[in-house]
């Protein structure tokens, strides 16, 4: 392709009105993603709205100069903002034009440096900004493009090309930065949208018309895996969010800045930008009269924008729901140990219920997992023979239907769950899942509290202590060596998998090497080691 | 004059197939870097692994032109006035629109028709195989519809993967979401429900997922066709294949390859079934 030395305004134009309409085939994606500051599915939407001001606007430039397009541009998206993200997005275009003023054409290196201007403008109009959202995004991808610039090419498209990258990267690494992104297993949606819109600018270079027509924007997997059902898990907590409130003050000598100040104690999510004749404001508040009475002596007021939150939230949750399998049963688990409850919750388990041996959870406990799960049918599973008859006690206790299958170890548990079928009804799902369980051995390794004469077998306090399926067989000095022994007592010729869940206590070497001594010995099986953190068991192995 | 029947090759009919039944195949594109590949066309599905496996940045597949799409209808055009397109299910890819907005731009008059099959890999061949056998007997381009129609809810697929990298990193994901960050090696098994990649179930190792396959198959009570399809294990597809067959002695088993388009978004050793049939 032949290099683009510079662009003019008309450039511009066109390059952000096809990243609107690339924008505009994801939102409804991006809205799905919105859980930060609060989940309330919007973000898509505003942004591109957002967009759409701005672009609007761009076409009553007097003239095709960069700078006079640019100008427009930022006045257009600061009368159009919506949500957080389109605010700060509005700020982005008021960096540009600021770094842009003046010019006709532009190069790479000074797209470079508008960006970069960009980058500070933005992080400027917020009073406590936040890393791992489009604040990261913006700044990233500014660096990366002036990187490109300054030691590889300033041509525009390469330099554009680096920016879509550095920003596609950045998303990635959103949830890494922002905990609640990590939460729910989503990228951060404002950044997401601000990478769509810099990717639909970059195809628009390219002149990839029809890939602009016939493709969809890309939606960037979080670098981190999802490991928790988190829209139910977000949904749990009742928060009042009150009102999102948007307008727009016209008046003379404005100060964004002292008004910034004045409304940080009305609310959250406090964005104030602009000029001295025009400052956009956006808050989250409960009460949106308040607000509003104290800026009116100001000026004027333009574009007033309150929503409600909460009913917001409601319908992203509804939203949510429509991007996960319609899970009509609803599977709570007790498990003890931190490693165990991240495998149950991984393998779609909805609620754990902290316990296990010797910490037998209350029939209260279980009820109270039961009524919070969003479900009507529950399938529980006790994971322990102490807790079997705790969890048949439930189903007297809750309007909802409860099938308990009655696993007594967590191999069993781990058994089960992997056989939920997620087309299938609740009868299907407890009558497989009882089948699962009968199909597996467990082997649990433990020190004796006491010492005494058990199964023919002379036991001393603090001796290592295995049970294959719930007998005692094997007594030992060292952990490892009994769960060797007891898996000498298993035909495994006719095992595939085995899976080693060491606990709390044990070191992850001494765990490593008994399943490398095993896949020595045995090189058919599919050996796994897992930290389970489980207390009180040194080892839970599976034998399957 | 015979009905002409046109697909894209994200339905992995195979080749010696589509020429016996005169099935125009479409490729869509794949790319690796500044590579531009056609789908079975400038590679071969063993090309594409042994290229995947090497390369350090992933794939992507896209559909390069509508000029592609009308020049293929218009050449069709020219020996009978009747095209049928069975296109990969909308929701996971452009072929659709792709194939209807070309239909605007032929420059030879000629009826065509398209529809989107809810289907991709075999479920969607099965269903292309069983139109282009209909048309090579003289069926009308309506009783084709109609045909076409009436097998979408018939054919069923289940696939067991190694990884659900590809499938997330090339947003085709869906709802499969649900199996990510598993803690445990497992092998999910995928399907395709509504047009879009659905989570049927887990097992805990290769052996438990190829008998699944073979479960879901069994669980049929009448088979028209079905197909085995492979990435890069043969062997195992073929033993399932055998396996299959002395179930099913007098029924017809495929024995595919995944597209490098698939393959793109399954990855490498994806071991799939998929059947045209009846149930209960």
């Amino acid at each position: 392709m032949a290099p683009t030395k510079s662009i003019n305004g008309q450039d511009l134009r066109e390059m952000f009105a096809a990243a609107t309409t690339w924008l505009e085939k994801s939102s409804a994606d991006i809205d799905a993603l919105n859980v930060f500051p609060v989940p309330d599915g919007d973000t898509g939407t505003n942004m591109l709205l957002t967009m759409r001001s701005t672009v609007e606007e761009s076409q009553l430039a007097t003239d095709h100069s960069a700078s006079s397009v640019t100008k427009a541009m930022a006045k257009g998206a600061l009368v159009g903002a919506r949500g957080n993200s389109g605010v700060i997005l509005s700020q982005i275009f008021n960096g540009l034009s600021q770094a842009l003023d003046g010019k006709d054409d532009i190069n790479g290196q000074e797209l470079a440096d508008a960006l970069a201007k960009a980058s500070t403008v933005a992080y400027a109009g917020l009073s406590n900004p936040v890393e791992g959202t489009i604040l990261t995004v913006i700044r990233e991808a500014a660096e990366a493009s002036q990187a490109h610039a300054d030691t590889v090419s300033d041509d525009v498209v390469s330099v554009v090309e680096a920016t879509v990258n550095a920003a596609k990267e950045s998303v990635a690494k959103t949830p890494t930065l922002l905990p609640v992104l990590m939460e729910a297993g989503v990228v951060d949606a404002g950044g997401q949208g601000l990478y769509t819109i810099l990717e639909g600018v970059l195809h628009y270079l390219k002149g990839e018309v029809e890939q602009l027509k016939l493709r969809r924007p890309w939606m960037v997997a979080s670098s981190v895996p999802l490991t928790a059902k988190a829209p139910q898990m977000v949904g749990a907590e009742e928060v009042p969010y009150g009102y999102c409130t948007n307008f727009v003050i016209k008046g003379e000598g404005l100060n964004p800045d002292k008004l910034r100040k004045r409304l940080e104690k009305r609310g959250q999510s406090v964005i104030v930008v602009g000029d001295d004749s025009a400052v956009r404001v956006h808050i989250h508040t409960l009460d949106p009269g308040d607000v509003m009475s104290r800026v009116v002596p100001l000026g004027t007021l333009h574009q007033i924008n309150i929503r409600n939150m909460d009913e917001q939230y409601r319908d992203f949750i509804e939203m949510q729901k429509e991007r996960m399998p319609a899970v009509e049963v609803a599977i709570v688990a007790v498990v003890a140990g931190e490693g165990l409850a991240n495998v149950f919750t991984s393998l779609g388990a909805t609620f754990i219920v902290p316990g296990g041996q010797t910490m037998n959870p209350s029939t209260k406990d279980l009820l109270q997992a039961v009524d919070v799960v969003a479900s009507e049918k529950v399938i529980i599973l006790p994971n322990n023979k102490n807790i079997v008859l705790t969890a048949n006690q439930v189903q007297s206790l809750t309007e909802k239907t409860i099938e308990v299958v009655p696993t007594t170890t967590i191999p069993q548990g781990v058994a089960a769950l992997l056989a939920f079928d997620y087309e299938a009804d609740m009868e299907t799902n407890a009558q497989n899942m009882n089948k699962a369980k009968d199909a597996v051995k467990s082997i649990e390794v433990t020190r004796a509290v006491r010492s005494t004469r058990l199964g023919g077998l002379d036991i001393k306090k603090h001796q290592a202590i295995g049970f294959l399926n719930g007998d005692l067989v094997a007594v030992g000095d060292k952990p490892d060596a009994v769960v060797q022994d007891v898996l000498g007592r298993v035909n495994l010729d006719e095992v595939e998998v085995i899976t080693i869940y060491y606990g709390d206590d044990t070191a992850s070497e001494e765990a490593e090497a008994v399943g490398e001594n095993l896949d020595k010995q045995h090189p058919q099986l599919q050996v796994e080691v897992v930290q389970g953190g489980q207390p009180y068991y040194n080892y839970i192995v599976s034998v399957e | 004059m015979t009905v002409k029947i046109v697909t894209d090759s994200l339905g992995d009919v195979p080749s010696d197939v589509a020429e016996e039944l005169g099935i125009t195949i479409i490729p869509l594109n794949v790319r690796f870097g500044e590579g531009i590949y056609r789908d079975g066309v400038d590679l071969t599905t063993e090309q594409f692994y042994a290229k995947l496996l090497k390369s350090k940045t992933l794939p992507t597949t896209q559909i390069d032109s509508l000029g592609v799409f009308v020049q293929a209808y218009d050449k069709l055009a020219e020996e009978s006035d009747e095209i049928l397109v069975i296109a990969n299910s909308r929701k996971m890819s452009a072929s659709y629109e792709a194939m209807v907005e070309a239909v605007d731009k032929m420059k030879r008059p000629c009826r065509v028709e398209v529809i989107d099959s809810q289907w991709a890999i075999m479920a969607q061949g099965l269903i292309v195989i069983a139109a282009a056998r209909a048309a090579k007997k003289g069926a009308s381009i309506e009783e084709l519809m109609a045909l076409t129609r009436k097998n979408i809810p018939r054919a069923d697929t289940r696939m067991a993967f190694d990884t659900l990298e590809y499938l997330e990193e090339g947003g085709r994901i869906g709802k499969a979401r649900a199996f990510l960050g598993s803690k445990l090696r497992v092998t999910p098994i995928l399907g395709i429900k509504e047009g879009e990649v659905f989570p049927f179930s887990r097992e805990h190792s290769r052996a438990r997922a190829i008998d699944h396959l073979y479960y879901f198959a069994t669980s049929f009570s009448h088979i028209d066709e079905m197909a085995v399809e492979h990435a890069t294990t043969p062997k195992e597809a073929d033993a399932l294949a055998k396996r299959l067959k002395s179930q099913f002695p007098r029924t017809k088993i495929y024995r595919t390859m995944v597209s490098p388009v698939i393959g793109a978004h399954v990855g490498p050793r994806v071991l799939g079934v998929a059947v045209l049939g009846d149930r209960g």
